[in-house]
């Protein structure tokens, strides 16, 4: 084994935890620091203590996973009691409530829903319900956030979702969504098709996302956000969905007929194009093939392939991120606003972003 | 104990800050808590100094430890640099907070090395607490607003008690016992010339004014304290301190439900760690016995803290 396990081949012990057995202890820090900087280390954990291997690590590397798994499912168990709670607030709602990503993998019970940091919660429902599904829950102690008379608008008429809400008991973020993509986007999705398909889960009163259109979500997801640095963790997302509900014979010709369907063909594409350099997610040859061909053309994978790869692929963590990830992070920023709006509302609405520069989540905060 | 530290490796002290800076500036300097193992990586121009003064008794080791956190305090790049420069803190090569003042390093490291701490040690329970030992017991002081734990808790390292945290009290759940998370006494305004005041023992760093805390200056842990990083300790007992101006010292012996409220309203994952840190909380307010200390005279609580240990320590053993 090399001493510098490659950044990705790790990857492989998610679902080979035997793997691991073979790490060296510089290996294992490499390995726990890159899995922390994923958001993965919770799912290595869960992985390892599924297959019995905890007690055969060395006690440090142990430590990290345990307490990983203890942070973790604590999360985990506040994202249930959140869900416990908004489910009664919606029992006698005539309309499915769907949970999307997370919440919808922790739901079905995937090998992907153990493991993970959720921090928001999101919820799909028909757009014409939106808003009574938003009164029921500020009823129930739930409340917008402060925002401004552009975001307000920006959030109900350019987005696919309702500003988050809060709830002072709850430590979770709820985005109320009534699409999975923003409705003035050059690409988007008809809600009501998603919603026509939708299954019941093992949860009481919460609804999930057909197989086929949970994975479309997750690549359209990736694929046209403003910010997929590093987001490996989406990849194995991808990864396990694919796996696991490709074992059903129907599931891979379905899929490639539902992306065309709901004109999300180029996220797919990508996805799997990534998961197969980088993750060898098997895929049947015949479906592989009409997913590619139905993707973006030589000339655009020229340039995609390349931008995404140097955008996705995890850093060093003693380095600064290359300048290639920064450039293509760029780029891409570019294209995604390129396309999530129509020139005339991006505009103004970037020069409004510009103004109140407002903080993300993800950017440095005071120290307290 | 002295002795096998100073034949092991160099002090940080002795090594020198030249010694410090290529360590930082090459395969990263190791520092053990006992808690959990650093490894600094810096191009900052004040942090060897400034670690060879409040961590100078810790050993200069060889790069190839094991580490549980990884940090680096880097220069701050962009035009910035050229008027106002700044120093930028990473974990695992991520931004996690705002940049400081180029010459405040030390601060920055201390305060997010905590923050990255209390998320990611979650096999041990983090109270908010000092925590210093004396003849094998722990003497615990949960961080209330206002106790002046911090000046109490580095005036007792001065004075004959063993020095395991002033940040984290760190309760290991599977040894049922204290263990050292030792790091520099963050001193604030006022306490500062007070401890200063305590003579040549107290080792203090530099002073950092205008930091969103007021002035803020570092004690080293004392060298016993660093030999014995690896030594838990027992729950001897909880005192909460309380310092009011002009008051005689007085101890108001409390219940344990005091003792279990301020032990678990003050604790970094207590809620993270469920039945398994109720207990232990619970365990500790029964075992330990409780007061309130009410101060003026840093001198006269020393006093009175180390007059009520004999008993404490046979009520614990019995």
């Amino acid at each position: 084994v090399n001493d510098r396990l490659d950044s990705l081949a790790w990857l492989a012990a998610l679902r080979e935890p035997c793997s691991a057995l073979a790490w060296s202890l510089p290996q294992w820090e490499r390995v726990l620091r890159i899995a922390r900087r994923l958001r993965l280390l919770g799912r290595l954990g869960e992985s390892l203590a599924g297959a019995g291997l905890l007690e055969s690590l060395p006690a440090p590397v142990v430590r990290h996973l345990r307490s990983e798994m203890q942070f973790s499912r604590w999360r985990t168990t506040s994202t249930c009691w959140a869900l416990d709670r908004i489910a009664k607030v919606l029992a006698d709602a005539e309309y499915p409530r769907v949970l999307l990503k997370g919440a919808a993998y922790m739901a079905q019970g995937l090998p992907n829903g153990a493991g993970r940091l959720p921090s928001d919660l999101d919820i799909l429902v028909p757009q014409a319900h939106v808003l009574d599904a938003q009164h029921r829950l500020m009823a129930a102690g739930w409340s917008e956030g402060e925002v401004d008379e552009h975001d307000h608008r920006y959030y109900h008429e350019w987005s696919h979702e309702v500003p988050p809400m809060r709830h002072p008991v709850h430590t979770l973020e709820l985005d109320l969504h009534h699409n999975i993509l923003p409705p003035v986007a050059k690409v988007h999705v008809d809600a009501a098709r998603l919603l026509a398909h939708a299954q019941p889960s093992p949860w009481p009163g919460w609804w999930v996302l057909q197989p086929q259109d949970q994975v479309l979500h997750s690549a359209a997801h990736l694929f046209q956000d403003s910010e997929a640095r590093e987001r490996v963790r989406d990849l194995v997302d991808l990864d396990t969905l694919l796996r696991h509900f490709g074992a059903e014979p129907t599931f891979w010709p379905a899929l490639a007929a539902r992306a065309a369907e709901l004109g999300l063909t180029e996220p797919l594409a990508l996805a799997c194009h990534f998961l197969r350099a980088w993750l060898q997610t098997p895929m049947p040859a015949d479906s592989a093939r009409v997913i590619a061909a139905s993707g973006p053309g030589p000339l655009r994978r020229a340039w995609l392939h390349p931008l995404w790869a140097a955008l996705l692929m995890p850093g060093e963590p003693d380095m600064s991120p290359p300048w290639r990830q920064d450039a293509a992070a760029q780029l891409l920023l570019l294209r995604y606003h390129w396309n999530r709006m129509p020139l005339k509302l991006l505009l103004p609405h970037l020069w409004h972003k510009v103004r109140t520069a407002r903080r993300s989540e993800d950017t440095p905060a005071a120290l307290p | 104990v002295l002795n096998v530290a100073a034949t092991a490796a160099p002090t940080l002290a002795q090594a020198g800050a030249p010694a410090v800076q290529r360590a930082l500036r090459g395969a990263g300097l190791h520092l053990d808590l006992g808690l959990v193992a650093l490894r600094v990586h810096s191009d900052a121009a004040h942090l060897a100094q400034q670690l060879c003064s409040v961590y100078r008794h810790f050993p200069l080791h060889g790069a190839n430890a094991w580490a549980d956190v990884h940090v680096a305090l880097q220069r701050a790049r962009g035009l910035r640099r050229w008027w106002r420069p700044q120093v930028q803190f990473f974990c695992d090569g991520r931004i996690a907070f705002d940049p400081f003042p180029a010459n405040a390093p030390l601060p920055l490291m201390e305060w997010s090395v905590n923050w990255h701490i209390g998320r990611r040690i979650n096999d041990t329970l983090l109270l908010h607490a000092g925590v210093v030992e004396r003849d094998g017991f722990a003497l615990v002081m949960p961080a209330i607003p206002g106790s002046g734990k911090s000046t109490l808790t580095a005036a007792l390292a001065l004075s004959g008690w063993r020095l395991l945290s002033d940040e984290f009290g760190a309760f290991d759940l599977a040894r049922q016992c204290f263990v050292p998370a030792l790091k520099p006494v963050a001193l604030k305004n006022e306490s500062i010339a007070v401890i200063r005041g305590l003579g040549a023992a107290a080792e203090l760093g530099p002073e950092f004014p205008n930091t969103r805390k007021g002035t803020v200056a570092h004690l080293a842990p004392p060298a016993r304290a660093v030999a014995q990083v690896h030594v838990p300790a027992q729950a001897g007992a909880v005192v909460l301190p309380r310092f009011q101006a002009g008051s005689a010292t007085e101890l108001l012996p409390l219940e344990p439900t005091m003792a279990f409220t301020s032990l678990s309203f003050n604790a970094f994952n207590y809620a993270v760690l469920g039945a398994a840190a109720f207990e232990a909380v619970v365990g500790i307010s029964h075992r330990c016995p409780a007061w309130q200390l009410i101060y003026s005279d840093l001198g006269d609580a020393l006093n009175t803290l180390a007059g009520l240990w004999p008993g404490v320590v046979n009520k614990v053993r019995a």
